[in-house]
């Protein structure tokens, strides 16, 4: 990883006439102290600074046509910025304000937590994002992966401006990324970026690790609204930096990650069985910093949990035991490589491409790169892959079902 | 249409797909059904052929029909368990009484235990007609482009009825209520007629709301979010169709704010619209968010290819631009007029609340 406090990194990409800005600082729920703290501080970031209130940025924004995001996730917080290309030093010279001159309003930031509170109760009423988040629970508690970034309404109470200013400064610290694209010379932009983030420099900050997972109970039961039934089932995988990723990618698109009713369990569960209308498979969701997790989805009624979970464990066991064809792997590796260029087609795509990249240290802007990574992957490491990791016997379960 | 025509047995053309790295789906509206593939430029001519032969070889095998309808079902019983779709069914269906527009597209159960593989059979022979079809090919497809889709088109016999003509939309005439009882938190849909999407009225009146429920500084956002601090969003959404249709003010509100509270402040603000048009200063800025969105919304080839089907679907290939020169050039009288013209509210709406249980 880079030693730098500020990475900049800035791309001219033709297209619609508009300008992407990004601002990554390394410091989201990972770091906090305070479930939630990340995610309200994040935001707080378009709530005023020393310069302007949140009504005159938010005016001036849509003013504009700019659409102005703050945020604070498990990995970071930051601003993201898309404006009509016009506007990009503008939208340079804003982020740099949010950024480094926050003003942490006491009033905005009580309404900041009980606003994330309202979207905790909000998403209780959603059974499948509810089952979701006690399924992240059961893999990755006490592991912040493992709950929403809103945290929950008792830590969100305990927060206040003093404790977001303070998580801020640990953010920022840990180093900022900021990423322009868009019909722009990067140089020019470059330099802006470094003009108005001048004041980053010094000694980078260590950020402790977060608590590793607990050992996870095999089934979570979990009582949801509705009368649809909400099946999880996945254990961890690997970080995004694991040599195995690409193969995990592959088995992802073989198990049903390769869009339409395609992938083994896909056409098991919807296909053959006719159990469920959503259903998704990936083998390496949200692999970051931390281990991802294999997750495979089934909405089904009540009566046909049972089967459901059938069909994905007999899918697994028979891809462990006879393996998986050459033209499966090749069918899912000429899947992923179509889709590349369709990853970098927009400026809003190549400045979370760029960023990520700098993030996790990965060229993962490059399609060479990519492409090559992919093209490395033989049958027999996707085989093994799917020993290593997708164990039928080892899934962990959480049914969110209507209660009885 | 996924599940076997001709040469793609059942499954095969998602398998085709994939094999060329490429994606495809569909949707249904109420106006229209769209089938789409995006593949990098060498493979673009799988698509033609796959559309050419299920236009006139479906297999439409009734056991597959039977698992399908399976599969709806539980899609019918996901809707359900959404509170924002099950409210936004309850409304259509008070809103539209039995016009077309307020049946769910996905169907009901009853109906769709009654529906057979001969009955679809007849529907796609009926409709899915090279007269009753538009294709677009977006991107870099060669100079032969014409010439090939010519080729896989050109012989395909037209003979689709002339589109019916959907009976007159039935406004509200009154303030309808509908309220049901889902989860814990309460939420509000409250909808008013709007005229169809190339009627003259419709860009400027997309701007008022936009003014009234876009976003933080508009009326709604910065009154029951921002400053009262009410809800956790509110927003305003006019449908693009092509008859007259509805636009919905959209609320979800914070634990225990009194609904009454919010309802009252909605409908004050819906009244301000018209004592008080928005001044040049929030047109403006209505106008600036209209522009940036859609410039935002065909960034992507296959954003582009779908606009483009759409607007010939729907309306002309003109259609985009002229409604963007109609929001362009629309002035705060225009505003007030359409205002005055289609919110009222206390005359006929649906207000539609999900309560908790």
């Amino acid at each position: 990883m880079s030693s730098e406090r500020l990475e900049v990194r800035g791309r001219h990409v033709d297209g619609a006439p508009v300008v992407a800005v990004r601002v990554w600082l390394r410091g989201g729920s990972r770091i906090e102290s305070t479930p939630g703290q990340a995610l309200v501080t994040g935001r707080l970031l378009t709530e005023g600074t020393a310069q302007r209130s949140w009504r005159e940025i938010a005016t001036a924004a849509e003013g504009r046509g700019m659409a102005l995001a703050a945020f604070g996730d498990l990995e970071l917080s930051g601003v993201a910025i898309d404006a009509l290309a016009a506007d990009w030093e503008l939208a340079i010279d804003w982020s740099a304000e949010m950024v480094l001159t926050p003003a942490f309003p006491e009033e905005r930031c009580a309404w900041a937590i009980r606003h994330a509170q309202g979207e905790l109760a909000s998403l209780a009423d959603h059974p499948e994002a509810s089952t979701s988040w006690a399924f992240m629970d059961q893999l990755y508690s006490p592991h912040p992966a493992g709950r929403p970034p809103q945290g929950d309404p008792a830590s969100l109470a305990s927060l206040d401006r003093l404790a977001c200013r303070r998580f801020h400064e640990r953010a920022l610290a840990g180093g900022v990324i900021v990423t322009v694209a868009g019909p722009i010379d990067p140089a020019a932009a470059e330099s802006r970026v470094r003009e108005r983030f001048s004041e980053l420099t010094g000694e980078l900050g260590e950020h402790p690790s977060p608590p590793p997972p607990d050992a996870p109970e095999p089934r979570r039961d979990w009582p949801v609204p509705g009368e649809q039934a909400h099946l999880f089932l996945g254990r961890p995988t690997v970080a995004r930096a694991d040599p195995a990723l690409p193969a995990l990618r592959l088995l992802s698109v073989v198990l049903g990650a390769g869009g339409g009713l395609s992938g083994r369990i896909p056409y098991r569960v919807r296909e053959r069985e006719g159990l469920a209308y959503a259903t998704h498979v990936d083998a390496a969701a949200g692999a970051g910093l931390d281990p991802g997790r294999f997750v495979a989805y089934v909405g089904t009624s009540v009566g046909s949990v049972t089967r459901a979970i059938e069909c994905v464990r007999e899918e697994l066991a028979t891809l462990i035991a006879e393996g998986v064809s050459e033209a499966e792997v090749e069918e899912a590796r000429a899947y992923l490589l179509g889709r590349e260029p369709f990853r970098r087609e927009t400026a809003r795509q190549w400045a979370d491409l760029m960023a990520a990249s700098v993030h996790y240290d990965l060229p993962l802007d490059s399609p060479e790169w990519v492409v090559e990574r992919l093209r490395a992957v033989d049958r027999a490491q996707v085989e093994a892959a799917a020993r290593e990791h997708l164990d039928p016997d080892g899934l962990f379960i959480t049914v969110g079902a209507p209660a009885t | 249409m996924f599940k076997g025509s001709g040469r793609y047995a059942a499954g095969e053309i998602d398998r085709r797909t994939r094999e060329l790295g490429g994606s495809n789906n569909a949707f249904t509206s109420h106006d229209s059904t769209a089938y789409y593939f995006s593949f990098s430029s060498e493979h673009w001519l799988e698509a033609l052929d796959i559309e050419a032969e299920r236009m006139d070889d479906l297999t439409l095998d009734p056991e597959e029909v039977d698992r399908e309808r399976q599969v709806i079902e539980e899609e019918l019983a996901m809707y359900e368990s959404d509170p924002w779709d099950a409210l936004d069914k309850a409304v259509h269906r008070v809103f539209f009484d039995d016009h077309p527009y307020g049946r769910p597209i996905v169907g009901k159960r009853k109906t769709l235990g009654a529906i057979d593989a001969e009955e679809l059979r007849s529907f796609h022979r009926e409709h899915y007609r090279p007269d009753n079809a538009v294709l677009v090919v977006a991107g870099a497809m060669g100079a032969e482009a014409l010439a090939r889709i010519e080729a896989r088109f050109g012989d395909k016999e037209p003979g689709a009825p002339a589109r019916r003509a959907l009976p007159e939309p039935v406004r509200p005439t009154c303030a309808d209520r509908v309220e049901r009882r889902q989860g814990d938190v309460a939420r509000l849909l409250l909808a008013i007629p709007s005229p169809g999407a190339d009627d003259p009225d419709y860009a400027p009146l997309r701007l008022l709301l936009t003014a009234l429920g876009g976003p933080r500084t508009s009326r709604l956002a910065a009154k029951l979010v921002e400053d009262d601090q009410l809800c956790v969003g509110v927003s305003c959404e006019i449908t693009e169709s092509t008859e007259p249709s509805m636009a919905v003010v959209a609320a979800e509100l914070l634990p225990g704010v009194e609904p009454a509270v919010v309802e009252e402040r909605v409908q004050a603000e819906l009244a301000r619209l018209l004592s008080e048009p928005p001044s040049t200063d929030e047109l403006d800025r209505a106008r600036r968010i209209l522009v940036a969105d859609w410039v935002f919304g065909v960034e992507r080839i296959h954003q582009q290819a779908l606009a483009a089907g759409l607007a010939v679907c729907l309306f002309d290939r003109d259609y985009p631009e002229r409604h963007l020169a109609r929001a362009l050039d629309a002035t705060p009288d225009d505003l007030a007029r359409v205002a005055e013209r289609w919110i009222r509210p206390r005359q006929s709406s649906v207000t539609g609340w999900s309560l908790p249980e």
